[in-house]
């Protein structure tokens, strides 16, 4: 009787072990793409690469970084690419990420579409200067209680160029639960001027993977991989008058423009920039501001809070961004100028105050913003 | 007990690396319908109900939305505040896609707090899912009744 149970769990594992096999070989003969072609920007650089992994993936391997915020996942709609050859009807997982011109032009998402076939794509051509750089965090500092920033020095030698108001993508490797490295977009707030170093402004995201990292675990002298530069938010040249609207760590961009413009001695430009927070301990960086008010004579700096806490002191404005912005646009601002609106924040605050610029006059195609 | 396929699509989905990299399960080694049916028992035994908690939660959502990005207190008691992520998840039962709003709300008169998602609000309201024990957004009936004061 025990040999017969045996002898039945030994076929069992014998079948269970070649159909195992089988699946992998013919896996391996399905799934075998071969060697392809990726033609980017009509032949401008070509890339052979193994067949099989994602858009995104196979880029990312030959060091070209399309912008993603949600590391390939499919939720962020960031990683957009037009791809010129037919690789099939657009997946259910991107439509929701895709308006009607995108459509039109068979813009994918590189994350979600598998380079099974020669393809040729079309990406904005400064993403060929986009990086993947090692930096040690050099400094942390408390600004409140749940905004740090982080100074990330470069080894010797790297050169990191980019223009005020662009943004990187900070890796950090698996931690707890969490079994994969996680990338994320943060807007660089020191100014371009500085070469081997950047600075970041990261707040705290209750649940978020990335900033509970860097709010429990991250330590001056950890070594991270930082990618960029990345985005369009940046100053137009001309002599609008620049309205200026951020809160939390959307000071970030704001702050890098402001400090680019001192470093290149642009004092002619009128600049107004409101920034929100709920209390007095919630604003930072007001002293720094009120420095640069004398540097630039043309510079006014509007801090203001929603709400008082017991013992704040606050003699500046108080009101949400968008009363406050709108007060100023309309009594202390010169409606007949020029103006530009420059804005940094969540999607909610960003909407709110373009819709304040528009009932003052500001068209919608001079707003620049920067939604989280 | 014979699990339905959507049960089995919605568990596979709910694995670490599938929507969200930590998933919806945490340590929980329970099933999807254990998962499920503790809970409605747990919202019964608080003689609360799945109307008025994913309303309520709702209520602070968009209460918290009109901070714009910064907290505010709400109703003189609650402290809330939303952040906004780029882009949408997917519900792993794959019925909706939601945008990704993370809601923080402190009962500052008791002081305790907890935060949920978009995604929690519907997962609750559609699906009586309040996420496996050990995940990050897991929210715990009785935790739900003492900060939202149901």
């Amino acid at each position: 009787m025990e040999y017969k149970f045996l002898f039945d769990s030994l076929v069992i594992a014998g079948i269970s072990t070649i159909l195992a096999l089988l699946i992998i070989i013919v896996d391996s003969i399905v799934n075998n793409y071969g060697e392809v072609t990726i033609s980017i920007n009509d032949n401008k650089k070509v890339i052979k690469a193994k067949g099989g992994s994602s858009l995104l993936t196979t880029l990312s391997a030959e060091r070209i970084f399309i912008p993603s915020a949600c590391g390939g996942r499919g939720t962020c709609g960031a990683c957009k690419v037009i791809v010129t050859t037919d690789i099939g009807p657009v997946y259910p997982t991107e439509k929701p990420f895709m308006d009607k011109s995108e459509l039109e032009t068979n813009t994918r998402l590189s994350c979600q579409i598998k380079v099974k076939q020669d393809v040729s794509i079309k990406i904005p051509e400064e993403l060929f200067l986009i990086k993947k750089i090692k930096a040690r965090v050099e400094k942390i500092t408390d600004l409140t209680h749940d905004i740090k920033e982080i100074i990330f020095k470069f080894n010797e030698g790297v050169d990191f160029s980019f223009k005020a108001g662009q943004y990187v993508q900070l890796e950090i490797p698996p931690y707890e639960k969490i079994k994969d490295f996680t990338q994320r977009a943060y807007s660089i707030s020191s100014a371009p001027k500085i070469k081997d170093k950047i600075e970041l402004l990261i707040r705290l995201v209750p649940g978020g993977i990335l900033t509970t990292y860097v709010f429990k675990f991250m330590k001056e002298e950890m070594e991270f991989d930082i990618i960029g530069p990345m985005g369009d938010f940046i100053v137009r040249e001309n002599n609008s008058v620049m309205i200026c609207g951020a809160g939390g760590s959307g000071m970030a961009p704001i702050k890098s423009i402001i400090e680019d413009m001192i470093d290149n001695n642009i004092k002619d430009r009128e600049i107004w920039y409101f920034f929100g927070a709920r209390s007095a301990s919630d604003q930072f960086y007001i002293e720094k501001f009120r420095s640069y008010e004398k540097i630039l004579p043309n510079f006014h700096y509007v801090p203001m809070i929603s709400e008082s806490e017991s013992g704040d002191r606050w003699k500046g404005e108080k009101g949400m961004i968008t009363t406050v912005m709108d007060k100023f646009l309309k009594t202390k601002i010169d409606k007949n100028a020029p103006r530009e609106g420059y804005l940094c924040g969540s999607p909610g605050m960003i909407d709110a105050c373009v819709k304040i610029m528009k009932d003052n006059g500001i068209k919608e195609e001079n707003i620049y913003y920067d939604k989280f | 007990m014979k699990i339905s396929p959507l049960f089995k699509k919605a568990y596979d989905n709910m694995r670490p690396g599938r929507i969200t990299m930590e998933g919806f399960l945490g340590d929980d080694e329970r099933t999807l319908t254990d998962i499920i049916s503790e809970d409605e028992k747990e919202v019964k035994f608080l003689k609360m109900d799945f109307e008025i908690i994913s309303s309520k939660l709702k209520y602070f959502l968009n209460e918290g939305l009109k901070g714009l990005g910064e907290p505010l207190t709400v109703d003189k008691k609650w402290l809330v505040r939303v952040d906004e992520a780029r882009g949408r998840l997917p519900c792993p039962f794959e019925d909706k896609i939601v945008n990704k709003k993370t809601v923080y709300v402190k009962n500052v008169e008791k002081n305790l707090d907890f935060f949920y998602s978009d995604l929690s609000i519907h997962l609750i309201e559609a699906h009586h899912f309040f996420e496996g024990k050990g995940s990050t957004f897991r929210l715990e009936p009785s935790l739900i009744k003492q900060i939202l004061e149901i």
